[in-house]
Order: structure tokens, then C-alpha cells, then sequence
């Protein structure tokens, strides 16, 4: 019989040998990690404390990027442009998501032609979704206007008014993103345990019990990834403002990654943008560790 | 400077291989080699951004008769997004390899300049075997290329900012004759018309469309400039009355909705007849004429305000990486894209002002409107001041003038809000 110390030593060398295979395992994506994500984090604390860098050699300027930026007033508006952006996007495109989800649900036959057409926006480019809003949105001659005004006599101007821009561009990115969040929360619905719903059928809970005592809590851990996941997506919003908008009317519809995407590329202002972008990492940052704090307490 | 990207008919190409046998008629405007190349060797890129769907066929137009100057350079051409034009040049400048000629509007080139991406060309368009040459481009076609003590290009191409009309709505209201005396006479013509669906004025009022160019010639027949004299401090006092009257067109009920129309669609607007006077540029001239509405249209400039009557315009450069290895044969190519026959042909082609003054007099012939902005419109042009900052201060204002047209603001304090953010970037 082998010695104890000999035993732990085999068991040391096997636990070794599992960690090694394990690390192994992870190098390629823990280097993808580091190589796209964490090392451009740094880079961009770094820059932040920079001017130029992309023509010509970097200048070091100390806190002048974010000294400027806290006196920047388009910052202050742009930050809230983009939660209020969030705010109406995020809420809406889970509630008709889930609605449809359920609906889905309940179909038992012709389903995927269903979910076929509901997917389709979510395939469309941005350029595509905004030229066909034009002719749902335009004053003149769109859709919506012709119904707006046969039922109120006046036309309204979407992407024109102050007021009005920043749900309109809501309203565009929820019919482009209803289809994957329906899909997704169609997948999490099948997955729960039918038997559950069988038991709570049999004790007399009605469809809306059984969705909000036994769906909804149960979907708890899909719901966690689409919070997270949306949040950050939307708090990024640039594309369909940049085609719809371009930040305006009188900046209504700027967003953060807007601002930093004008301040890099139109006004050549690479430490600026890193400084912008550097807040809108910790803002992602702040709001998923709030999160999953907050998933985890319920 | 908005590019006009439209295909071309056969009828066009015909009329433009006519042009250009007409510029080779020329005396002392064959299309001969103006300047010995032949020892030059090597291959060179330009980019640009595009002024026609056919951009490529009529670059290589200039490329195939540069090659009887320098045949042993090989110029290869790219183009870059209007839209995207400084993500793309940066990148370009970014990698250390860009193109080594390069077109570059005044709004954008001095930025570049600043920062060291281009090359000097003082001494280039200064040598006295272009001094002939260099002549024929007045001088304040030079001042927009020049900033920092240096000259970063040579101008070749301008777009001018005009107000198209409809002659016969202005007649059918009795002000065909009066609407551009003054600002009054054209808000009562704007008036007399608009109703129906049918409005009497339209200038772009986004950010995105530039809306800035529409509203610069008010400015500047007010004798203010976005700077003063020295570049050191805002230079709009004096615009507030101007910009007064802009915002009381739009709060007049005579225009589109403020910000519901992009700068095509009230040009198509304008197109089906709709607006009789509105505000856009010259390469939309090519879709006039190319499909002539169903009225008699012209083209016309803004009434004078107190210190003048300007055209607004902006320009492009032919300029030289400071990164080109081969700036010998990038300085022969400008030469040659920049000669009277080259230039005068291109810009017959795609419907843009040349500044040469040596060509105007035979070019568009078969386009009254195009002859009478080249000719009577060019003179007046009062551009921008090249500021390396200047487009992040138009870009930085004009969200002011957006809630000014809405009514939010009196001339007086947008003028105010304007400058201080002028003066803030001054101070960065």
C-alpha cells in the first residue's frame, strides 16, 4: 500500500492535472476576453487622460478631458437621453414580447409562420427600418400621418418634434427587437416544468395566477440575462439614431454612444471620446451589478 | 459640400464628350500637357467623395489623359462616404498609409492640416512654373485653402448654396418681380402663396442636412461671420436681426413643419410644385433639367440684408498626405486634375462651380441656370472661415437655431446662446 504522503502527493498531482486541462480550456477565451475587452477598457482610462493619438503621437492633458466633460451640457443631456431612451424601449419591447410569447404559446398548430414574420424586423438593417418608417412616419405622405390625419385633421411630426423624436426611435427599435425577445421568452416558457402548471390547473388557479405566481417567477433566470442584456444593448443606442436623426431636433433624440461616435470621427477628438466612453462602461457597469444584486435578493 | 449622386443619360454622355472636345478647342486650353512629367515614375491613390454615380468613369477620364503627361505613374482612384467622410479619412490618416492626394472640403481640411496629416504645398503652388497657372484661381479661392500659415491644397471645386423658384407660383400671386427686393418682400411673397398644401418658403433646418448653409448667407449679408476678423472670439453680433427673420418665416406658418422634411424631400417637394421658394444647391440643378417639372423654375440668391448680398458656397482641395512616399508624382496629378480642361470638363460633368475664372466663360453652355450660377453666383460666394474647429462649431450651434425656428428662442438670444458656445470651444 502506497504511504500517505505519497497519496496526497497523487492527489495533488490529479488536482494539479484537473486545473491545468481547466485553465487550458479557458486560455483562448480568457485571452479573447483580455485582448477585446479588458485590455480596450485600460486602453481607454488611458486615453482618457489624453489629446490626439491617432494622427500624431498622444498628448498627455491630465483632467482636462474630464473636467470638460462635466461641464459639458450635451454630456448631462445626452446620459439622460439615453436612460429615457432605455426607460421607454426596455419595458415596452418585454411587455409585447411576452404577450406574444404567450399567445405563442398557446398556438398548437401553424405557429412558425407565425414566429417567421414576427423574426422578420429583427433581420432588417437599420438603413432598411428607417427608409420603410419614412413612408409609415412622413408628414406628407405616411401612413400613420394619412390615418393621424383622417382621424384628427392635423398631421404629426414624429421625427421633427422635440417632444416626440426620442418614442419614435423607441418605437422603431421595439418592432426591430420584439421578434428575438419573444423568441427568447417563447424558448424560456417551453422550458418550464408542465407538470407545475397541470397541479395549479387542478387546484383552481386561473390563466392569470398561473402567470404571475408561477410564469413569471419561474422565468426568473431568463428574465436576469434579458435585463442585463438589453440594458446594456440599449444604453448603446446609435444606429437608428444616427440614420433616423442624427441626435436632432435641438439634440432631443443625442445619445451617449452618438456623442461618442461625433466626438471621435467629426470633431477628431479621440481623448474626448475615450472619456465618454470610459463613463458609459462604468454606467453599463453600475447598472448590471444593481441587477444582479437585485435578482439575486428576489 | 452634399453630394449629387445621379446615374448618367447617353444624351449627357454625348453632350459632355462635346464639352469636352469644345475645351480642347480652346486656344491655350488643349488638352496638352501643361508641365513636364515625363521623368516621374511610381504609383500614387487619390480618394474622394463622390459627385456622381459615374464618378469612377469620369475619374478615369482624367487618370487615362494624365498618363500622356506621365506615363510611367500608375493612379489609382477610391472613394470615400460623403456621410462618413471623416471616419473614413481618419482611419485613412490612422494607418499611416493614406491615399496620397486627397479631395477635402473646407469645412474638414483644416483640421487634418493642424494636425500635421497633410503636407504644405506653400511652396509648390508658389513656384513660378505654375505662377501662369496659379493665376487663373482668384484669391479667395486661395484664402479658403489657406490656415496656419500654410496652403494645404488647391482649390478646384466649389457647390453653391442657391434658392431655387417657382416662377410661375410667384407670378400667379403678382410677385415675380418683387419677392427678393428685401427680407419684407419675401416673407409677403411667402405669404401671398403658401396655403393648399402648397408653401411659399423652405431652408433645411437639420443638423444632419447641413441646415447651417441656409442660413450662413443671412449672416453674412448682415455682415457678421461665425467668427471675427482674428479667429479669437465668436462673430455673430449682428446676425440677431437675420436670424429674427428666419425664425419669424418658420413661426409664419409658411414653410414645412420645422423638422419634418429632410433637404430631398423639400427639394421634391419644390419638384411636384409645392414650395415656390426654397432653399438648396446647385448639383440639384442636374435633376431639374434632367426631369423638368411640370413649371418654370430659376435659380436666385437671397434678398440683400444691410451690409450686402452673398451667395453661400463651399469649396474642395486637391491636397497631399504628409505620409505620401511619392509626392512629386501627387503634386503632378493635382496639377493635371486642376488644369482648365481637366477641371472644366469633371465639373460640367457632375453640375459644380469651378474657380479657375479663365474657363467660366465657356462652360455649361446648354444649362442657362448652371452658366448664370457659375457666372454671376461664384462672384458673390462668401464661405466659411477654415477654423480647424469650424465644423465642430456649426455642428454645436445649429441645435440652437433648430429651437429658434421652433419658436423657443428670440434672434437676439440664439445669437447670444450661439456664441457662447463658440467662445467654449475656442477655449478647449
Amino acid at each position: 500500500m502506497p504511504g500517505t504522503s505519497e497519496l496526497i502527493r497523487a492527489r495533488r498531482r490529479q488536482s494539479l492535472r484537473r486545473n491545468l486541462t481547466a485553465y487550458a480550456f479557458l486560455a483562448p477565451a480568457l485571452a479573447m476576453f483580455v485582448l477585446f475587452l479588458a485590455w480596450p477598457v485600460v486602453m481607454l482610462f488611458i486615453q482618457s487622460f489624453q489629446t490626439g493619438g491617432v494622427m500624431g503621437p498622444a498628448k498627455f492633458v491630465g483632467l482636462a478631458n474630464w473636467r470638460q466633460i462635466f461641464s459639458d451640457d450635451l454630456v448631462r443631456q445626452t446620459i439622460f437621453n439615453t436612460l429615457f431612451y432605455a426607460a421607454m424601449a426596455i419595458p415596452a419591447v418585454f411587455i409585447i414580447a411576452m404577450v406574444l410569447a404567450l399567445c405563442l404559446n398557446a398556438i398548437r398548430i401553424g405557429h412558425t409562420p407565425i414566429k417567421t414574420i414576427l423574426y422578420f424586423p429583427t433581420l432588417q438593417p437599420i438603413l432598411i427600418a428607417a427608409l420603410m418608417f419614412t413612408f409609415v412616419l412622413h408628414q406628407d405622405f405616411g401612413i400613420l400621418n394619412i390615418l393621424m390625419r383622417a382621424i384628427t385633421g392635423e398631421p404629426v411630426n414624429f421625427l421633427g418634434n422635440a417632444s416626440l423624436a426620442m418614442p419614435t426611435i423607441a418605437m422603431v427599435e421595439v418592432w426591430k427587437g420584439a421578434g428575438f425577445w419573444t423568441m427568447l421568452f417563447l424558448a424560456g416558457i417551453q422550458g418550464l416544468p408542465r407538470d407545475l402548471f397541470h397541479a395549479a390547473e387542478l387546484d383552481g388557479a386561473g390563466p392569470l395566477r398561473r402567470f404571475f405566481e408561477l410564469t413569471l417567477p419561474l422565468l426568473k433566470p431568463t428574465f436576469f440575462f434579458s435585463v442585463v442584456f438589453a440594458t446594456i444593448v440599449n444604453l448603446q443606442v446609435f444606429d437608428s439614431v444616427f440614420v433616423l436623426t442624427d441626435g436632432g431636433p435641438a439634440n432631443a433624440t443625442a445619445t451617449t454612444a452618438w456623442y461618442i461616435y461625433r466626438s471621435l470621427f467629426s470633431f477628431n477628438e479621440p481623448g474626448y471620446g475615450a472619456t465618454l466612453s470610459f463613463i458609459l462602461v462604468l454606467v453599463v457597469l453600475a447598472l448590471t451589478i444593481v441587477q444582479s444584486f437585485w435578482f439575486r435578493e428576489k | 459640400m452634399k453630394p449629387n449622386v445621379t446615374s448618367i443619360s447617353r444624351r449627357r454622355l454625348l453632350q459632355t464628350g462635346a464639352m469636352a472636345a469644345s475645351f480642347a478647342a480652346m486656344p491655350g486650353l488643349a488638352m496638352r500637357p501643361l508641365f513636364a512629367a515625363e521623368a516621374l515614375s511610381g504609383s500614387i491613390t487619390m480618394i474622394k467623395g463622390p459627385h456622381s454615380a459615374d464618378e469612377a468613369k469620369f475619374e478615369a477620364m482624367i487618370i487615362n489623359d494624365f498618363k500622356s503627361v506621365a506615363p510611367e505613374v500608375d493612379v489609382a482612384f477610391t472613394t470615400y462616404d460623403w456621410a462618413n467622410m471623416n471616419a473614413e479619412l481618419t482611419t485613412g490618416f490612422a494607418s499611416g498609409n493614406p491615399s496620397d492626394v486627397l479631395y477635402l472640403v473646407d469645412l474638414i481640411y483644416p483640421a487634418y492640416a493642424k494636425q500635421g496629416a497633410l503636407h504644405d504645398m506653400t511652396a509648390l503652388v508658389d513656384s513660378p512654373d505654375w505662377a501662369a497657372e496659379r493665376a487663373h484661381i482668384p484669391e479667395f479661392a486661395w484664402a479658403l485653402a489657406k490656415q496656419g500659415g500654410g496652403t494645404w491644397g488647391v482649390p478646384v471645386l466649389g457647390a453653391v448654396y442657391n434658392i431655387f423658384i417657382n416662377k410661375d407660383l410667384l407670378a400667379k400671386a403678382g410677385v415675380l418681380d418683387s419677392w427678393n427686393k428685401s427680407y419684407g418682400d419675401m416673407m409677403e411673397a411667402a405669404k401671398k402663396i403658401t396655403g393648399n398644401g402648397t408653401y411659399g418658403f423652405s431652408a433645411r433646418t437639420r443638423t444632419g442636412d447641413f441646415a447651417f448653409w441656409d442660413w450662413l448667407p443671412y449672416v453674412h449679408n448682415a455682415g457678421a461671420d461665425l467668427l471675427n476678423d482674428d479667429w479669437t472670439a465668436c462673430g455673430l453680433q449682428g446676425a440677431e436681426a437675420a436670424t429674427q427673420f428666419l425664425i419669424d418665416m418658420h413661426q409664419a406658418g409658411v414653410t414645412p413643419p420645422v423638422g419634418s422634411m429632410s433637404t430631398q424631400e423639400q427639394f421634391d417637394l419644390f419638384k411636384a410644385g409645392r414650395i415656390a421658394i426654397c432653399h438648396g444647391e446647385t448639383p440639384q440643378i442636374g435633376e431639374l433639367v434632367a426631369n423638368s417639372p411640370a413649371f418654370e423654375w430659376d435659380v436666385a440668391y437671397a434678398p440683400p440684408g444691410e451690409k450686402g448680398q452673398t451667395v453661400m458656397g463651399n469649396f474642395g482641395i486637391l491636397s497631399i498626405a504628409e505620409a505620401s512616399p511619392n509626392k512629386d508624382a501627387a503634386w503632378a496629378f493635382i496639377k493635371h486634375w486642376a488644369s482648365g480642361p481637366q477641371v472644366g470638363r469633371f465639373a460640367e460633368q457632375v453640375n459644380l462651380q469651378v474657380v479657375r475664372d479663365d474657363i467660366v466663360a465657356n462652360m455649361f453652355a446648354n444649362s442657362p441656370a448652371m452658366q448664370k450660377v457659375q457666372q454671376d453666383f461664384v462672384p458673390r460666394v462668401k464661405g466659411i472661415q477654415p477654423h480647424p474647429q469650424i465644423l465642430k462649431m456649426l455642428q454645436s450651434i445649429w441645435p440652437v437655431a433648430e429651437r429658434a425656428y421652433r419658436g423657443e428662442l428670440s434672434g437676439a438670444a440664439t445669437i447670444e446662446e450661439m456664441c457662447g458656445i463658440i467662445d467654449g470651444i475656442l477655449k478647449q
